[in-house]
């Protein structure tokens, strides 16, 4: 199968691999070719972030507090010139999510997304390591209580489940011994009096259990990183059993959930030729011919926080995500903030009745917006240099900027009716003057933002 | 099932347009109900009022005939003399002359010492441990959201299961059941520019129709798409109601009253709402406890009062319970500070004609602590919320909550 690699294919990269972009970001990218783009994206270390660094540090987010915490990393993600930087942590930021109402220190929970950032495409096994130490994941998960004698299973149990090998290769019995190897891995400096936040890792061995342990068959006196290694080494007849894991994963995230087995083995024979590499599945991923099927493209829902990195991305909004605690929360995502260790469940489950509200009264804000500071959007610079003399032209402006252009022609026969219309609803002319563009523009792009199309990636 | 056909109005700001669209669900979503559980309780409605924090049941069902009590509580004991007496043994904190009233009309029951083995005394892990109604965490979803994907998936209809909160409470969290929250009926509705309110009917019928195509196979799009339609018909229900709203009862200023006013809209309505659920916070008394307290509970009287009396007011009580939980009681000795620490057990209220009214359990047990000073554990809290579910909403409870767990019996079984 040969990719037809498009204009369109560009940009459901780029939708998939980062949170949309605008159209010379979608130009851009077809220019360098498939494999040009998709390196663009993956090896990202090539885009300098100097500025970038330098204009979100001048924005001064209150990071003693989770709302600035998640304005902070919002912010990344809507406007940091490494897109996959950004979507990867967030993968990571679901993948082992840990939670302020329990962890409480918001530096913890900083530190841990800067980790994630830091090892985002790097080996598996690193990022698994940094994790199991990571402080917030120690007090989250409770492997901070976990010594000898007293042993805690919360974290060795999500390792084995949630974050390495999945239910049904590991027993009741690996849970115990996996458990007695990570004794000892817990935290210091865990204190109300500077608000839990000058907690740090400590390997402490008077807590650890010396004892022999038998983990996935393997008998020996093994610590936390022994058990690991022996997690992320599981084999069995169709090979690495973590391989095939993070591989479903990355692949129902980028692509489209229940993969063709076909597919997760060909993922996991990447994962274990490139030494456990997340940088080469993800490129083998946005690579693969399956992902540019059509049946591959907007069928991802939206979560909230992509939803709303993407109307502000794609609509060249500036903001400061003053709002969007409040609003994400409505949607049904509070960054930082899950029910519990499993996250957050994907796909339509995020839409209810309450929840598109939700969205549509988050983007109505946004595309309302006249201010000149804090959050702005102008509407004139959707159709700078364009043809938008009739309503079909400025609908199709705005369908290729959204990439909604796949809505059925009733659907776009109803946007050019909209831009027509009168305010009594009869059949009137759009006119392209700064009164049409404040009311028709704007109206139009909170139209496409809350259709249906423009809730799939 | 009330809803029939009927029209409904296209509101907006300036003028109203009549659209006779009948949403899909008013009607199937009946039918899906009276099989599932049988047509009287398709009628009936949960009102859940969490009162988050941990309230300090010593101070509402004040055990004021025991010595112990006003020993114990030197700080913040309420009188004996102030009590507004239930029995011989426990009365009401005085503020509650609501709730008192409700008493007196034979619609209250109160149950005594409810909790679980192993108590958690984090309010992190204990509200969990009731929204799920797993002491051990396992559950994911909630008890009511596991009711809900029992009895309500496939209903399609959009309110059945609703939260008056900025977020979904975990109690509602379910797999095949879309739960709605919202804090008022400002936020329940497709939002336009303010600055063209005249463009705002365009922008409404444009989004119906960007939501109205028909799919051959029901993919993300097409079950997007009826969450767009199922939005529009049901807000446009509820404005509806909610701008010719007379209330009946005197509701209590600031969000308990707002959500609680909110919950009797959405009970007028008649859009099939069977659970509603409102969480009020604050409870969490750590110190000068009263000062906080009994401001609280006056809230919170005066709100079952009201929505009770604005019920009776529509002729909709019949078919309505409201019950209250917390994720623990208090500590019965006061701290230092004139608070209370975490504690275990608590009494909770369940109020409507069905119930059988009276006080349930014994009074606490002040004399026979744990080691953290805690009271003992009476009735379990799956037998509580088990009750609830096999005599309100006609559930097979252990099949929710597990089995081993005692019905109660403050719900009238016999009750049509």
């Amino acid at each position: 199968m040969a990719i037809n690699w498009t204009r369109e294919a560009a940009a459901h990269l780029l939708r998939r691999a980062g949170f949309g972009g605008t159209p010379a970001e979608i130009d851009d990218l077809y220019a360098r070719g498939l494999e040009g783009a998709v390196a663009r994206l993956v090896d990202y270390e090539a885009i300098d972030t100097a500025a970038y660094e330098q204009a979100l540090a001048a924005k001064t987010y209150n990071l003693a507090n989770v709302r600035g915490l998640q304005q902070w990393f919002l912010d990344r993600m809507a406007f940091s010139p490494r897109p996959l930087e950004e979507k990867m942590t967030y993968f990571w930021n679901l993948h082992w999510t840990s939670g302020v109402a329990k962890v409480r220190g918001i530096t913890l929970l900083h530190n841990q997304n800067k980790t994630e950032r830091q090892y985002a495409v790097g080996r598996f096994d690193d990022l698994v390591v940094k994790i199991s130490q990571d402080p917030a994941m120690l007090v989250w998960l409770d492997n901070a209580l976990n010594r000898a004698g007293r042993p805690n299973e919360n974290y060795g149990r999500e390792l084995m489940e949630l974050f390495c090998l999945g239910i049904g290769y590991y027993t009741e019995n690996d849970v115990r011994e996996v458990s007695r190897a990570l004794t000892g891995w817990t935290v210091q400096n865990f204190r109300q009096t500077d608000n839990y936040n000058g907690a740090t890792f400590l390997d402490n061995p008077a807590f650890h259990d010396n004892g022999v342990k038998t983990i996935l068959g393997q008998t020996g006196n093994w610590n936390g990183y022994d058990a690991i290694r022996i997690i992320l080494d599981a084999a069995d007849s169709e090979g690495s059993i973590s391989g095939r894991f993070i591989g479903t994963k990355l692949w129902s995230f980028f692509a489209y959930e229940y993969p063709p087995s076909h597919v997760v083995h060909e993922l996991s024979e990447v994962y274990v030729a490139s030494n456990r590499s997340i940088r080469e599945v993800v490129r083998a991923i946005f690579l693969h011919p399956e992902f540019h099927e059509a049946h591959t493209r907007k069928t991802w829902v939206r979560s909230p926080v992509e939803y709303a990195v993407a109307a502000v991305r794609m609509t060249e909004a500036t903001t400061d995500f003053a709002t969007a605690s409040n609003s994400l929360s409505g949607m049904g995502q509070v960054l930082f903030n899950p029910e519990d260790a499993k996250g957050w469940d994907w796909g339509t489950a995020w839409m209810n009745t309450g929840t598109l509200f939700a969205r549509s009264t988050m983007v109505n804000t946004l595309s309302t917006n006249r201010g000149t500071s804090g959050t702005r959007f102008d509407p004139n610079r959707l159709l700078a240099g364009r043809d938008a003399s009739t309503a079909e032209k400025v609908v199709d402006i705005l369908a290729e900027r959204f990439n909604v252009a796949d809505v059925s022609p009733a659907i776009r026969l109803s946007w050019v009716d909209y831009v027509n219309a009168n305010d009594d609803g009869s059949r009137g002319n759009w006119t392209n003057t700064v009164a049409g563009v404040d009311k028709k523009v704007r109206g139009l792009v909170h139209l496409m933002l809350t259709s249906p199309a423009f809730h799939l990636a | 099932m009330p809803i029939s056909r009927r029209d409904f109005l296209l509101r907006t700001s300036g003028f109203v347009t009549v659209s006779a669209m009948v949403p899909r669900w008013a009607v199937k979503g009946a039918r899906a109900f009276e099989e599932s559980i049988g047509a009287p309780n398709a009628l009936r409605t949960l009102v859940v009022l969490e009162l988050a924090g941990g309230n300090d049941d010593l101070n509402t069902v004040v055990p004021y005939a025991d010595a112990l009590y006003a020993q114990m509580r030197s700080r913040i004991a309420i009188p004996a003399g102030a009590v507004l007496p239930l029995d011989g043994r426990l009365g009401l904190n005085p503020v509650m002359t609501g709730v008192k009233s409700l008493w007196d009309s034979n619609r209250v029951a109160v149950v005594e010492n409810v909790g679980y083995p192993n108590s958690s005394l984090s309010h992190f892990a204990a509200r969990d441990v009731w929204h799920t109604a797993d002491p051990l965490l396992a559950q994911r979803n909630g008890w009511l959201g596991r009711w809900a994907d029992r009895y309500i998936a496939g209903s399609g209809n959009p309110l059945a299961c609703t939260a008056i909160s900025q977020s979904l409470p975990r109690t509602l969290l379910a797999d095949n059941v879309g739960v709605p929250s919202f804090v008022n009926l400002a936020s329940y509705q497709y939002q336009t520019d303010g600055a063209h309110p005249g463009d705002r009917n365009n922008q409404i019928r444009t989004f119906l129709t960007q939501n109205g195509a028909e799919y051959e196979v029901l993919n993300s799009a097409g079950r997007l798409s009826q969450v767009g339609e199922d939005a529009i018909s049901s807000s446009n229900i509820l404005q509806a109601v909610g701008a010719g709203y007379v209330p009946g009862g005197a509701y209590p200023t600031g969000t308990l009253g707002a959500a609680l006013l909110l919950v009797a809209q959405i009970i007028n309505a008649n859009v099939g709402a069977r659970i509603l659920y409102v969480t009020f916070g604050g409870f969490d008394n750590h110190a000068t406890q009263n000062v906080d307290h009994d401001p609280l509970l006056t809230t919170v009287s005066q709100g079952i009062k009201a929505l009770f009396d604005d019920l009776d007011a529509h002729g909709k009580s019949h078919d309505v319970l409201l019950m209250t939980w917390s994720e623990f009681g208090r500590r019965p000795q006061d701290n230092g500070s004139s608070g209370t620490d975490h504690g275990t057990a608590g009494a909770h209220f369940v109020v409507g004609e069905a119930v059988r009214p009276g006080v349930y359990g014994a009074p606490p047990n002040l004399s026979n602590l744990d080691a953290n000073g805690n009271r003992r554990i009476e009735n379990d809290f799956r037998a509580y919320y088990g009750t609830i579910l096999q005599d309100w909403l006609g559930a097979d409870a252990p099949a929710i909550l597990g089995t081993g767990y005692p019905n109660l019996g403050f719900l009238n079984r016999g009750y049509v």
